[in-house]
């Protein structure tokens, strides 16, 4: 079986260089033949792929351990579904995801259009299949997943104890979704330049699709916080690792464009600009690869480390050369069809959002690659971690907030002095009304004061802007009540589904100043009987108990938990030993509720028979969660707003 | 002239936008520095000086929050140390002696380093700049244009007669189409 997922492999390369080669000597010559060959091909590649992950698949969940990878990266005593979710734990499987996401989207991209029979079409899928032709080439010749072992062994290394979370089920191929789907806007960016086109058509349909991806990459990064808040076991869930980072870069700088992507479709402006953040967005997904599989910096999330990093480097070179070169050569095509009317207006607040979105981006790549750069001229090793970017990052961060609120009461061409009290002034009032209220609770510093104004801000300006769409829709169409706010939403998606992302992210900001600002820990050697306090909670130690899982044994901590006298149970913080890789493995406890985590952790069982016990009180930490899928909510929404694009579409055909 | 003169005025207006920013991130960013100091050390001494330590074992951690045993063992020196008497920077400076300045979660900000320090502010205020003076010439190249040769008023945004009026003329080109 091996020897037909090597060919499918190198089938898929062939194809891949024979779709962008047919479709390029199509469009030279007009011919339609080659057009439809080079599509057919880039199908036959998405096909070729999945043969070859269905042989892997199976390969794993079977355990046959001739097969090198998984020899590496499975045992006898994973279960079924631990062992196929090892496909994506290694580099070759997870580039094998890839590039399974990457030919999906082609083939996606193509049944989606397969009307249209414009050439500018097949131009966007020749690039894509270029991009498949260097993944391809990846797994067919430089680190293929079919190697076989000459002396198999009887049990495999196991999967990486970090990675056995059913989180990790489905993580990654969010994640993948997310950061592989941006080869769609960047595909038609460079198709566009290619093909010499005008028009705004296509930054509709590019906009759809940068926000599918974002949508998913955005949920695959708060996963991922997840997961570290449930597996890594240090009472937080975001830590500026440099994979963390990587994910969230291409996240920014797609935000920036579905802003600035605005004004060019109500004002035919920032064409160059959009173009740009298009290659950026595409080029910082492939950097997030990149990092993760180049082992130049030190991650958690560095799984696999190999020599595939050079392989890397030279596409982000290449591609962003000349797709820059691309964008110089055809300045004249991205030439702004207007100009601003007023700073202050929806396209200034929307320009100076974008500034801040692409420094915050700038500031998170320059501290991710620093210690690299320091080290190759110095000569001496740096960090540049969480306490780096909380300074640098959140001022920035904080500043996006208050435009977040700004943006959407601003009038588009120009906001009159009359527009701005009117729109101003209440979400002003009820930002400074609800940081009074939150002196009491202990608010102090600057970051705190400025993130609860912001909140309350943006929140005031969100139900303005529903209320006053309820009150038109009441005075023209006669709707009330619910049925107004129904009509109100469905009548414009793209613009209340963009307003319910928006407090999405509030939650978010609200969630992240909660927890950590408000953080409550404790740590004590407790013995049997005794007990330790935080906040209201009362942790007593019941004692300890040992069993065996399959590949681990897991000493538990036996916990009461009480509130002011109310006991909520025994609650189990375990650390599991792996017996493969020796590796200690912290296994949290948690007690959930709206407004607050306990968070407990089995530091160990010490020389003197007393049990090391951390507990945190993580506040308000539900609402990062929540935000998100308020986020995803509001993107869906957006997304459902099919009716102009099908009234274009007809046109079109 | 005009140009030179237009030029002048955005030149002007980024200078303006760039500087209040400036202020704007200055006074953000150093009263919450000092602020979470403060406020780190008054709850909790240990926990704001390990905050900003990297464990200085292979997981990367940020101290305060490391479950690794280095981790824990210097956590527990850290503890020590205070209960001793030794305030921040002596423990801060006896743990870079032995590990070196990687054992710090924010660089120092000096030589090098500043570059990471400085960089994204100064983008942040390059680009604030470079926004508003294009936003400011394109402003004015608007309004020069829309007041035109002939003198005639015009503003930028179009008043509910210059856009009536657009419509009417777009629809009287879409019926010429339909009849040709």
């Amino acid at each position: 079986m091996s020897e037909i997922g090597r060919l499918a492999l190198l089938v898929g390369f062939l194809c891949a260089v024979f779709s962008v080669g047919s479709i390029a000597y199509g469009l030279r010559t007009g011919r339609v033949g080659p057009l439809r060959s080079g599509r057919n091909a880039l199908w036959a590649v998405c096909a070729m792929t999945l043969l070859a992950v269905i042989i892997l698949g199976r390969a794993l969940v079977a355990r046959d351990f001739t097969y090198r990878y998984v020899a590496e990266h499975t045992s006898l005593d994973l279960s079924p579904l631990f062992s196929f979710a090892s496909l994506w734990a290694g580099q070759e499987g997870s580039l094998l995801l890839w590039l399974l996401i990457l030919s999906s989207y082609g083939a996606a991209f193509l049944w989606i259009y397969r009307k249209r029979l414009d050439p500018f079409y097949d131009a966007v899928a020749m690039v894509v299949a270029s991009v498949a032709i260097f993944f391809t080439y990846l797994l067919s010749f430089v680190c293929s997943p079919f190697r076989m072992l000459a002396n198999p062994p009887v049990d495999g290394q196991g999967l990486n104890p970090l990675l056995q979370d059913p989180g990790m089920m489905i993580h990654p191929p969010i994640l993948y979704t997310g950061y592989v789907g941006f080869i769609i806007p960047f595909a038609f960016g460079i198709a566009v330049l290619l093909m010499n086109r005008t028009g705004t058509r296509w930054i509709e349909e590019v906009r759809r699709w940068t926000l599918f991806s974002w949508m998913f990459l955005g949920f695959g990064v708060l996963l991922g916080a997840r997961w570290a808040y449930i597996e890594l076991g240090w009472g937080g869930y975001w830590g500026w690792d440099p994979v963390e980072n990587a994910s969230l870069m291409p996240w920014l700088v797609g935000t920036a464009f579905l802003h600035s992507v605005m004004i060019e479709q109500r004002r035919g402006m920032l064409k160059t600009w959009n173009v740009a953040l298009i290659v950026l967005t595409f080029e910082l997904s492939i950097f997030g690869t990149f990092l993760t599989r180049s082992g130049v910096l030190t991650s958690v999330h560095s799984f696999a480390e190999s020599n595939i990093g050079p392989w890397f480097l030279a596409f982000i070179i290449g591609s962003s050369t000349l797709a820059t070169a691309l964008i110089l050569y055809r300045k004249s095509l991205l030439e702004s069809e207007n100009r601003m009317d007023a700073i202050v207006s929806r396209e200034g607040s929307f320009l100076f959002n974008n500034v801040l979105f692409v420094a915050l981006t700038f500031a998170t790549f320059l501290g991710t690659t620093f210690p690299v750069v320091s080290e190759a001229v110095t000569g001496s090793k740096i960090s540049v971690s969480a306490p780096f970017f909380n300074r640098v990052n959140v001022p920035i961060a904080l500043a996006l907030l208050l435009l977040t609120g700004a943006g959407p009461v601003l009038s588009w061409w120009r906001a009159t002095a009359s527009v701005l009290q009117r729109n101003f002034i209440l979400p002003t009032v009820a930002g400074l009304l609800a940081t009074l209220a939150s002196l009491p609770f202990g608010l102090h510093g600057v970051y705190p004061i400025v993130t609860v104004f912001g909140a309350a801000f943006v929140l005031t300006t969100v139900v303005m802007e529903f209320a006053r769409g309820i009150q038109a829709r009441k005075d023209v169409a006669a709707s009330r009540g619910a049925m107004a706010l129904v009509d109100l939403m469905t009548k414009n998606k793209r613009r209340y589904g963009g307003y319910v992302i928006h407090v999405g992210v509030v939650m978010i900001f609200i969630g992240v100043l909660g927890s950590s600002v408000f953080q409550k820990e404790a740590h004590q050697p407790l013995r049997t009987g005794e007990s330790m306090k935080i906040g209201d909670y009362t942790l007593t130690l019941k004692g300890t108990d040992q069993k065996n899982e399959p590949g681990a044994t897991v000493t538990r901590a036996l916990l009461d938990v009480s509130q002011n006298g109310k006991s909520f149970g025994v609650s189990h913080p375990a650390k599991a030993m792996y017996f493969k890789s020796q590796q200690p493995m912290t296994e949290v406890a948690l007690h959930q509720t709206l407004g607050e985590d306990l968070y407990m952790i089995l530091g160990g069982v010490n020389d003197d028979g007393t049990v090391s016990i951390q507990a945190y009180i993580n506040p308000l930490v539900s609402l990062i969660w929540f935000g998100g899928i308020v986020m995803v909510i509001g993107t869906i929404f957006t997304l459902s707003d099919r009716m102009r694009l099908r009234r274009e579409e007809k046109e079109a055909v | 002239m005009t140009s030179a003169r237009s030029r002048f005025r955005a030149v002007r207006a980024a200078s303006w936008a760039c500087a209040f920013l400036a202020l704007a991130l200055a006074a953000f960013a150093v009263p919450a520095r000092a602020n979470e100091s403060a406020a780190g050390s008054k709850a909790d001494p240990a926990r704001a000086i390990t905050s900003q330590l990297i464990c200085p074992c292979s997981c990367g951690e940020v101290l305060s929050g490391c479950t690794c045993e280095t981790g824990i063992g210097l956590k527990g020196y850290v503890d020590r140390e205070l209960k001793a008497g030794k305030n921040k920077q002596a423990i801060e400076a006896a743990l870079i002696a032995k590990y070196g300045e990687v054992i710090l979660g924010a660089p120092k900000a000096k030589g090098l380093n500043l570059v990471v320090w400085v960089a994204p502010f100064a983008a942040t205020i390059l680009g604030f700049g470079i926004a508003t003076m294009f936003l400011t010439r394109w402003v004015r190249r608007k309004r020069v244009v829309a007041v035109g040769p002939d003198g005639a008023a015009g503003s930028g945004a179009p008043s509910a007669d210059a856009a009536l009026a657009q419509l009417r003329a777009r629809a009287e080109a879409e019926l010429r189409e339909m009849r040709e």
